[in-house]
């Protein structure tokens, strides 16, 4: 026993030192290029070397293949700049937004670093680009307007989205032909497409649709529905945009309806989709489900048959879309930066360069840059043209001034507006009284 | 000459003065505790007082986030459903670890190999990865449903179902009992085996001595169990964290994960907080009741 | 003959129910283990299936190549040096420290002792940022080091054991020792240590695999995904943001089981030797 105790200490020891000793920084990192081609890139970092070497961080949150492309992409960016240092971290979503907000309370934000629609929380940290493009920094000579738009915020170019995508219906055509309903059409309603779950459902014994967003479906584009101008949350963020809860009554009692009838989903049967692939529609038992458009061509892939996409159901036929194409994640420069020029270089690069974006494929959503989009169309398979022309087809709906951007507050009431929804089905509240709560619930936020 | 001899004499009784010893060994703690935990502590409670996101200064409140807890619904929900959760978990768990280390001293060669098996739960009970098996075995497809359908019943919706959601976690707990039946296999082995033998002399049965010797000789052990398992049900989270996400209708909404949520998600960070401090002198009190009655069962033999 | 009979069928009787029961404890990992030789499909279909359909063994080489061009064999050598300091560390200091609480009385031990406890009861979401702040004051954010420090003054989780088993070693022979001449310092070097051998050795195992497994602190104090360890690795599979390769992730997880497996088989063994018990017997 006292060998053991002897050995552990000594090995502890001995790799404690050694942890001490080594320098801590980039040496480790030229062991493990995989494929071995940037030992240029971190032999350059030396303490104090002739070149004036800047560093800075990149982060951000992914899977597998979104850390695989974009590892290469600053490997190339390095390879170009020999001057520049990039020290990268990626996570998974959950443990990406711990870290960051720790690294936010103690002022220490990475250089550039990926947000989604959560950015007004962080505008305390980010510097607007408008500076940087009206000095041409960044080159938007390709991007368009509405494309801009989304990252706009007050008047400033809060940053350029590395991917826009856009909310829709992915459907199996094959499902609705064998019970004879009437697939989506551009102008479809909420009545439509209830009644094409209840068919559904009543011909083939199976889901009439797979999982829908709620919040979404429900409170934010159903209310934007109701009338050009309309929002849920007000275009200034600071209060809610609709005062009639009767607005959100119709989504509950409808989703209520069709879990009563088999045709949706219960809790359960939700709480047990985890990702893409258990989706009820990949799985054959359910004829639609609820999309992020970039999360179309993964579907379909799963899917292993041909699917469709259509918009989201509108209140009135011909009334308000409710739709808009949006950012869907974007790469911000941090106010703890102390190389916003050179973040700023690596920011258009990252969206500029034919090359790059080859590697990048536009995983995180339809590239800003049309010159990007064409040369992705180019080697681009059915299903993915597909997307590419719906976030078009949406992108040219005329709305009215929709609130593209997450108001503070928005996750506490979307979590308490899916605890209403489940009440609502469990029967502890009508979806009367669950209209009246919500309401209630999120103009209280903003007191 | 005598001078050094009286000052090595009062060196050595300094040296050995218990005050010196004793706070000489607790040193690493005090330091510890000190330098790394009293200040975020205290900064903790500092928040609690405050209206803090992060991202802005914080604004002092006073206890106003105190007092928004007793009239927050989920909040109340999740207390009442963290102590169904210890007040379940930590009996049964500690009573299979007990029951399963003891049938485990049984002498054999197997032995070892067995309480391997009973341990590699726990082992490997923190990882992501057995979580998503659980969620799985639990599916309305999964395992449990099709061996209840095979006896005849029908399926559960598990996850779906607020009545049912707590049970698969609460089994996941148990599961676990393994770190609970180490220490207590480790606390067996302490009893000495003169005292068995004394029993079985006096004509003990096997029961007899498990209740009379095993019980009072472990009871300092069974004490530690105790408080450590309430105290870790009392943070369960990442289950709920990884399966459940509180749901549904906040049926496993355990109160360390609607801390986190407060504090990462909807960056309310003084709400957090002050939730935090209130939980903790719910636990302390709870804590407290053991102690003292612990009193009345704990038996140490280093006194007797 | 008779006696020899019951004998045997209670032998049997014993080992056929802890056997059984054993099986239906490790069935969840039986099943994440062929999950590991799975594609996605099948995982998620066939639940009952404990054969995998066909030996994925590209599971492995998939999860092993990690991520960015970084792969498990890094993450192991992390997750080991980690791990072993972290555990060294708690072991020595928990037993002083609660050597100090247990065994000599000074005032003000029961504060301190109080402060322990109380320690463990905050979670440590809430402590989380503050400390980060204190570490990235002294510099230290991005080493190991906010990692592994705080083991080296005490783990109360393993203190309080010790505690309790230092309760079971009569004080007797703390009096015969004393009496001899012995000094505290020696006594609890000769005598009360080499008794906590069953405490350290469980003290060993649990710090161990909880260090192993933990990645809420790798998270947030390490920067490069060189310096990553296994417990965060693993976490990256599951992105809720995208697909998740589970069949990889089952691999790598039993492949993270190993060492913490060993450390547990080979330290057993100790546990089950005739650790002698009592310093009276001669």
């Amino acid at each position: 026993m006292k060998k053991v105790v002897a050995l552990i200490l000594s090995s502890a020891m001995i790799l404690g030192l050694a942890s001490c000793g080594a320098p801590k920084s980039s040496s480790d990192s030229t062991v493990n290029q995989a494929d071995g081609s940037a030992d240029v890139t971190t032999a350059v970092n030396t303490s104090g070397g002739s070149e004036e070497v800047v560093k800075i961080r990149v982060a951000w949150w992914g899977s597998q293949t979104r850390h695989d492309a974009t590892v290469k992409v600053i490997e190339m960016y390095e390879e170009q700049n020999p001057n520049v240092d990039i020290e990268y971290e990626f996570y998974d979503f959950e443990g990406y937004l711990t870290k960051l907000n720790t690294l936010v309370a103690s002022n220490t934000v990475w250089d550039v670093f990926q947000l989604g629609g959560n950015f007004p929380t962080y505008m305390n940290k980010i510097v607007t680009v408008d500076e940087y493009i009206a000095d041409g920094t960044i080159d938007v000579s390709n991007a368009s307007e509405s494309f801009l738009k989304t990252t706009n915020w007050n008047g400033q170019q809060i940053a350029l989205a590395s991917g826009v995508n856009t909310w829709g219906i992915t459907y199996d055509p094959a499902i609705f032909a064998a019970a004879e309903a009437a697939e989506p059409t551009e102008n479809w309603t909420w009545e439509d497409y209830k009644k094409a779950c209840l068919i559904i459902h009543e011909k083939l014994g199976i889901y009439g649709s797979s999982k829908m967003d709620d919040f979404v479906s429900g409170a934010t584009m159903g209310v934007a529905q109701e009338g050009f101008g309309v929002n849920f949350f007000a275009l200034s963020n600071d209060k809610l945009g609709f005062d009639d809860p009767g607005m959100l009554v119709d989504y509950f009692q409808m989703r209520k309806d069709l879990v009563d009838a088999g045709a949706y989903p219960d809790p359960g049967a939700i709480a047990e989709i985890k990702d893409i692939e258990g989706d009820y529609l990949v799985k054959g038992e359910a004829a639609m489900t609820f999309v992020g458009s970039n999360q179309m061509p993964t579907m379909a892939a799963a899917a292993g048959r041909e699917l469709k996409l259509a918009t989201i159901p509108r209140k009135k036929a011909d009334g308000p879309s409710g739709a808009t194409i949006q950012s869907s994640q974007m790469f911000c420069i941090s106010k703890d930066s102390k190389a916003p020029d050179e973040a700023a270089k690596f920011i258009n690069y990252f969206l500029n360069d034919e090359e790059a974006n080859r590697i990048l494929n536009g995983e995180r959503g339809v590239p800003i840059m049309s010159n990007i989009r064409e040369m992705l169309l180019v080697d681009a398979d059915e299903v993915k043209r597909n997307m590419y022309e719906y976030v078009d087809l949406v992108g040219s709906f005329k709305i009215g001034d929709v609130n593209l951007i997450d108001a503070k507050g928005k996750t506490e009431i979307e979590d308490q507006y899916k605890l209403y929804m489940d009440q609502v089905i469990y029967e502890e509240k009508t979806p009367t009284e669950a209209a009246q709560a919500i309401y209630d619930f999120a103009a209280n936020k903003f007191q | 000459m005598n001078k050094s001899k009286s000052t090595k004499r009062s060196m050595r009784s300094i040296i050995n003065n218990d005050i010196t010893v004793g706070y000489l060994f607790a040193a690493p703690f005090i330091i510890g505790f000190l330098g790394f935990t009293i200040i975020p502590m205290l900064t903790s409670v500092y928040y609690s007082l405050t209206d803090y996101n992060l991202v802005i200064k914080e604004q002092w409140v006073g206890f106003s986030n105190y007092f928004r807890l007793f009239s927050d619904e989920r909040f109340l929900k999740s207390v009442r459903v963290t102590l169904i959760y210890v007040f379940t978990s930590v009996p049964l768990k500690l009573a299979f670890a007990l029951i399963v280390a003891y049938l485990l001293t049984r002498k054999s060669n197997m032995v070892s190999f067995y309480r391997t098996i009973y341990y590699l739960p726990s082992l490997i009970g923190g990882s992501i990865a057995v979580a998503i098996v659980w969620k799985e075995l639990f599916a309305t497809k999964g395992l449990i449903n099709s061996i209840i359908v095979q006896l005849g019943g029908t399926k559960v919706s598990w996850f779906g179902d607020q009545k049912f959601a707590m049970i698969p976690l609460i089994i996941m707990s148990v599961w676990q009992f393994g770190s609970s039946m180490i220490i207590f296999a480790a606390g067996l082995k302490e009893i000495p085996a003169t005292y068995y033998e004394a029993a079985k002399i006096d004509g003990a049965g096997k029961l007899q001595s498990f209740i009379k010797i095993t019980l009072p000789c472990l009871s300092p052990i069974i004490l530690y169990n105790l408080v450590m398992q309430t105290i870790s049900a009392f943070m369960a989270f990442t289950q709920a964290f990884v399966i459940t996400k509180g749901g549904p209708n906040d049926a496993t909404n355990f109160y360390a994960l609607y801390v986190y949520n407060q504090a990462f998600k909807y960056y309310d960070m003084g709400y957090a907080s002050a939730m935090s401090w209130v939980m903790l002198m719910v636990m302390s009190v709870i804590t407290f009741i053991i102690f003292k009655t612990s009193n009345f069962w704990v038996f140490e033999e280093a006194g007797s | 003959m008779g006696m020899k009979w019951k004998g045997r069928i209670s032998a049997i009787c014993y080992h056929g129910f802890i056997l059984i029961i054993g099986l239906i404890m490790i069935y969840p990992i039986l099943w994440m283990l062929s999950g590991s030789l799975k594609n996605n499909t099948e995982i998620l279909n066939g639940s009952l299936n404990l054969i995998p359909p066909a030996w994925r063994w590209e599971n492995y080489v998939t999860g092993f190549r990690g991520f960015g061009g970084i792969g498990f064999d890094v993450y192991f050598k992390n997750s080991f040096r980690i791990t072993i300091i972290a555990t060294a560390a708690t072991v020595i200091s928990s037993a002083c420290v609660a050597y100090s609480f247990s065994r000599v009385k000074y005032c003000g031990r029961s504060i301190w002792f109080t402060a322990m406890l109380c320690t463990m009861m905050i979670p440590s979401q809430i402590i989380l940022i503050p400390q980060y702040i204190l570490y990235n004051r002294l510099g230290v954010v991005g080493t190991i080091i906010p990692l592994v420090l705080p083991h080296f003054f005490g783990q109360a989780f393993f203190i309080y054991q010790m505690m309790q088993f230092m309760k079971g070693i009569p004080r007797e022979l703390d009096e015969a020792a004393r009496i001899d001449g012995c000094s505290k310092y020696s006594i609890f070097a000769r005598i009360v240590l080499p008794l906590l051998k069953p405490s350290l050795i469980t003290t060993i195992i649990i710090q161990f695999y909880w260090k192993w497994d933990d990645f809420m602190g790798p998270l947030i104090y390490l920067n490069k995904p060189q310096s990553y360890p296994v417990s965060i690795a693993i976490k990256l599979f599951a992105d809720a943001s995208s697909t998740t390769d589970y069949g990889a992730m089952f691999a790598m997880s039993t492949l993270s089981l190993v060492p913490v497996f060993l450390i547990f088989l080979f330290l057993n063994n100790y546990l089950v030797d005739g650790v002698s018990t009592s310093g009276l017997k001669g």
